[in-house]
């Protein structure tokens, strides 16, 4: 139906009503600003821009290809490019299908999208800043990208860097096209998830098949044009374009009650982030993304998982042992009943982390090194589900302080069922990277060395994430420390746990360099008693983190009393001296 | 004295459709149902008022009218536009429980850009008129993220009453209000009233609800009861 002159007017109007209305808040905002703490961000920001692109450099090296080399980059490159940029449309289009990407603050959906304003009036400007946003990293992520494959390739240095900067600008803006699409069309999570794996899909056939047939090929295809033009980059581009305009188009239909949730979680989120608080972060964007526990659990645990065989206790009474027995072990039944509630998306997740971290690991044996820390983090991550039975009692430590038992053992005996958990995870790495690696028996052998050193430092290293929380607003250890030791540690805080789940897939860089008399699985086991020294390390840690916490309070109590007792004794005495 | 209360006048409607109507109105979040299907007809001008105890859905219902939830099932029309759209949300102002304001914007500001939004005419006097009613007028620049929860509210207050409506739907209004605040927004819906609006107020304070003209209970998301307020223990209903 078409618009009536009143309701086009009144639109106009509305819109410049709005624009009124976020210049006097930007400049508001702006006459409140720092300049100092701008610039020092600024500051900041570039010299971590300035790291990120050296290591980049250092990773990719300068040294030339050869002609084989240049020519399978030239006809595997596009689909290669192309999974990659399928995989962020897929992000886009599991974004949309929650409501995303738009985040609008909690008061403009109050008061401007509950106004008589029309919607797509009221986030045309928003979503077109999110894009031009998105635009901007993409062409600086590809420029970086055209960059560093210069440095390896042959072609013109402003030939690389225009097609990174086309690619980049196109595929940011097109992804965050695709998921407001899916939001603006209310296609919901089902329908965007199924687009999703579509997307992936198609690419991931282009890339098995060597084929150029998907959108995210053809912009693959306009990263590869200094080494050989192809001419379907173009169609590439030209969709890209006109998906984000699509994208633009429809947006005013997204949902309220999505942009309501948004609006509080994402805000939520970014506090937290600020506060360095990794828990709350992964808590709330379960919650963005609605993901929440089965009411009915997938299994019932059977008898042999519920009720373990234990042996007898050491401390039992001569002639009373009786060998063996199934015991009933609460902690252990807990950790068991949190992971049958897992929601599939959560499983899914997790084996999808291990199968990255599987195919990491082949990269990394093969001589790409860093992609051990991808593998390492990607195992990281999945800990971070697999402990939540132990986090939700960290959480809520309320049950815990009830019993007579000492936290660090509670937490110990928590921890089972996740590493068993993990273990099936570094399973399915494993099967991934025999998979990549042709069948290779070669690749099941390091695997199996690998498997449960893997499984446990993840493990551990997600536990010490759990377990040492948020930094609290003031520590007292902090105070007194000097500030760069207390600026090393609050750095070590977020460095060390996934430093130690790195630290489990270290046995694939050992199988690198195999000796004589041991193979490369060989060579990989020889790295593991290191590793399960780490584990045991973290996990003397957990035990006593407590106790040493306890006692350092108590010391610190105990001279701070000192103190005053001596001051109060030197007072004393000189108060007497004047009278003498 | 309490000044400025002319009710902005409300847009312009159809005469004939109820100002809020539900049919097998549900909300259901995965297996919990929030609210089973409800049929409610409230005509123009009624004065109405929603009991419950806490989770029993009445601002799930109040939320699905403005437009900010979806239903799982059935519909919601206000003044025979779908909630939501773009004339129900012209004829419909609702008060949340808790208020949502800008950060960098005075009160002033927001009242300003709120009117603009509404398309509403002569609002700087009825603008003087409800920070002098409730106490804000020396407030008015500024920023409402400095103040305590009940200047907050009252800041709220101004913004659903400040704009044209024909309905007012308010959540728990008197929570954080003090004794003369309270009874000041008492006042203001009681001229919204006279001047023809609807008023759908969902609250625990009794004493409110005699003044309805009719009172509709609800208990885990089903209507217990729908009729006069005087004919029932409303203690019992609210639970």
């Amino acid at each position: 139906m078409a618009a009536t002159v009143e309701e086009i007017s009144f639109d106009r109007a509305a819109a410049l009503t709005l624009a009124d209305l976020r210049r006097a808040r930007r400049k508001r905002r702006t006459a409140q600003l720092d300049m100092a703490e701008a610039f020092y961000r600024v500051y900041i920001t570039a010299i971590v821009l300035g790291i990120a692109v050296w290591l980049l450099s250092g990773v990719v090296g300068d040294q030339r290809l050869g002609a084989s080399a240049v020519a399978k980059v030239a006809s595997r490159g596009p689909q290669v490019v192309g999974a990659v940029i399928g995989a962020g449309f897929a992000v886009g289009l599991r974004s949309g299908g929650r409501g995303g990407p738009l985040v609008v603050e909690a008061a403009e959906v109050r008061h401007v999208l509950l106004s008589p304003v029309t919607r797509v009036v009221a986030l045309r400007r928003p979503a077109l800043r999110q894009l031009r946003f998105g635009a901007a990293v993409g062409v600086g992520g590809g420029a970086l990208a055209g960059l560093l494959a210069y440095r390896r390739l042959p072609g013109g240095f402003p030939a690389w860097i225009a097609c990174g900067a086309l690619v980049g600008g196109i595929a940011l803006p097109a992804g965050l096209g695709l998921a407001m699409l899916v939001s603006g069309r209310r296609l919901g999570r089902v329908i965007g998830g199924v687009l999703a794996a579509a997307v992936v899909g198609w690419s991931a056939a282009d890339l098995v098949a060597r084929t150029s047939t998907s959108p995210a090929t053809f912009l693959g295809d306009v990263a590869l044009w200094p080494l050989r033009f192809r001419v379907a980059g173009l169609l590439g581009v030209g969709l890209g374009a006109v998906v984000a305009a699509a994208g633009l188009m429809v947006v005013g239909g997204i949902s309220i009650e999505a942009a309501e949730r948004r609006a509080s979680l994402v805000g939520q989120i970014r506090f937290a982030a600020t506060l360095r608080d990794l828990r709350t972060v992964v808590v709330l964007r379960r919650q963005l993304a609605q993901e929440q526990p089965r009411q009915r659990p997938w299994f019932r645990m059977p008898r042999s998982i519920a009720y373990p065989l234990v042996p007898p206790p050491r401390d039992a009474t001569p002639g009373t042992e009786r060998g063996w027995r199934r015991r009933h072990l609460p902690l252990w039944r807990r950790g068991w009943h949190g992971i049958a509630r897992f929601p599939g998306v959560r499983f899914l997740r997790m084996a999808l982390l291990g199968a990255v971290a599987g195919a990491c690991t082949v990269g990394a044996y093969r001589g790409t090194t860093p992609l051990f820390l991808v593998a390492g983090g990607a195992l990281y991550v999945a800990a971070l589900d697999a402990v939540e039975p132990l986090a939700q009692e960290v959480d809520h430590p309320d049950r815990w302080d009830s019993y007579a038992v000492e936290r660090g053992v509670l937490l110990l005996r928590q921890i089972g069922p996740s590493i068993v958990l993990m273990v099936l995870v570094a399973g399915v790495g494993v099967l991934t990277a025999v998979v990549v690696a042709g069948g290779n028996i070669l690749a099941a052998q390091i695997g199996a060395v690998m498997l449960v050193p893997a499984a446990l430092a993840g493990a551990a290293g997600a536990t010490i994430s759990v377990v040492q929380g948020a930094p609290a607003a003031f520590s007292s250890t902090d105070s007194l420390l000097p500030p760069e030791a207390a600026g090393a540690r609050a750095i070590g805080r977020i460095i060390i746990p996934p430093a130690v789940a790195v630290v489990g897939v270290a046995p694939v860089l050992a199988a690198r360099s195999p000796s004589h008399l041991a193979g490369p699985a060989g060579a990989a086991g020889s790295v593991v008693a290191p590793v399960l020294l780490v584990v045991a390390l973290v996990a003397l840690w957990i035990r006593y983190r407590d106790a040493g916490r306890a006692w350092f309070k108590a010391a610190m109590d105990e001279a701070g009393a000192t103190r005053k007792a001596s001051a109060a004794g030197g007072a004393g005495h000189s108060g007497r001296t004047p009278g003498q | 004295m309490v000044t400025g209360r002319a009710a902005p006048p409300a847009p312009d409607r159809a005469p004939d459709p109820a100002a809020l109507a539900t049919k097998g109105l549900t909300k259901a979040y995965g297996d919990l149902v929030a609210l089973e299907p409800i049929d409610l007809v409230i005509p123009d001008g009624q004065r109405l008022v929603l009991v419950g105890h806490n989770g029993s859905g009445k601002t799930t219902l109040l939320r699905m009218a403005a437009g900010l939830l979806e239903p799982s099932d059935g519909s919601v029309e206000v003044f025979g536009s779908p909630a939501g759209s773009d004339d129900a949300r012209a004829v419909l102002s609702y008060l949340p429980d808790s208020p949502v304001l800008y950060d960098d914007l005075s009160v002033l500001e927001h009242i300003e850009y709120t009117c603009r939004l509404h398309d509403a005419e002569g609002w700087e006097d009825r603008a003087v008129g409800l920070l002098t009613d409730l106490h804000l007028t020396e407030r008015a620049d500024d920023l409402p993220s400095r103040f305590s929860r009940g200047l907050r509210q009252k800041t709220a207050i101004v913004l659903a009453l400040i704009r044209p409506f024909g309905l007012l739907l308010v959540d728990e209004p008197f929570v954080g209000l003090d004794p003369p605040g309270r009874e000041a927004f008492v006042e203001l819906m009681d001229d919204a009233a006279d001047a023809g609006a609807t008023i759908v107020v969902a609250t625990h304070q009794l004493e409110y609800v005699a003044k309805a003209d009719r009172c509709v209970a609800l208990r885990d998301g089903a209507v217990v009861y729908d009729g006069p307020p005087g004919q029932v223990d409303v203690l019992s209903l609210v639970g």
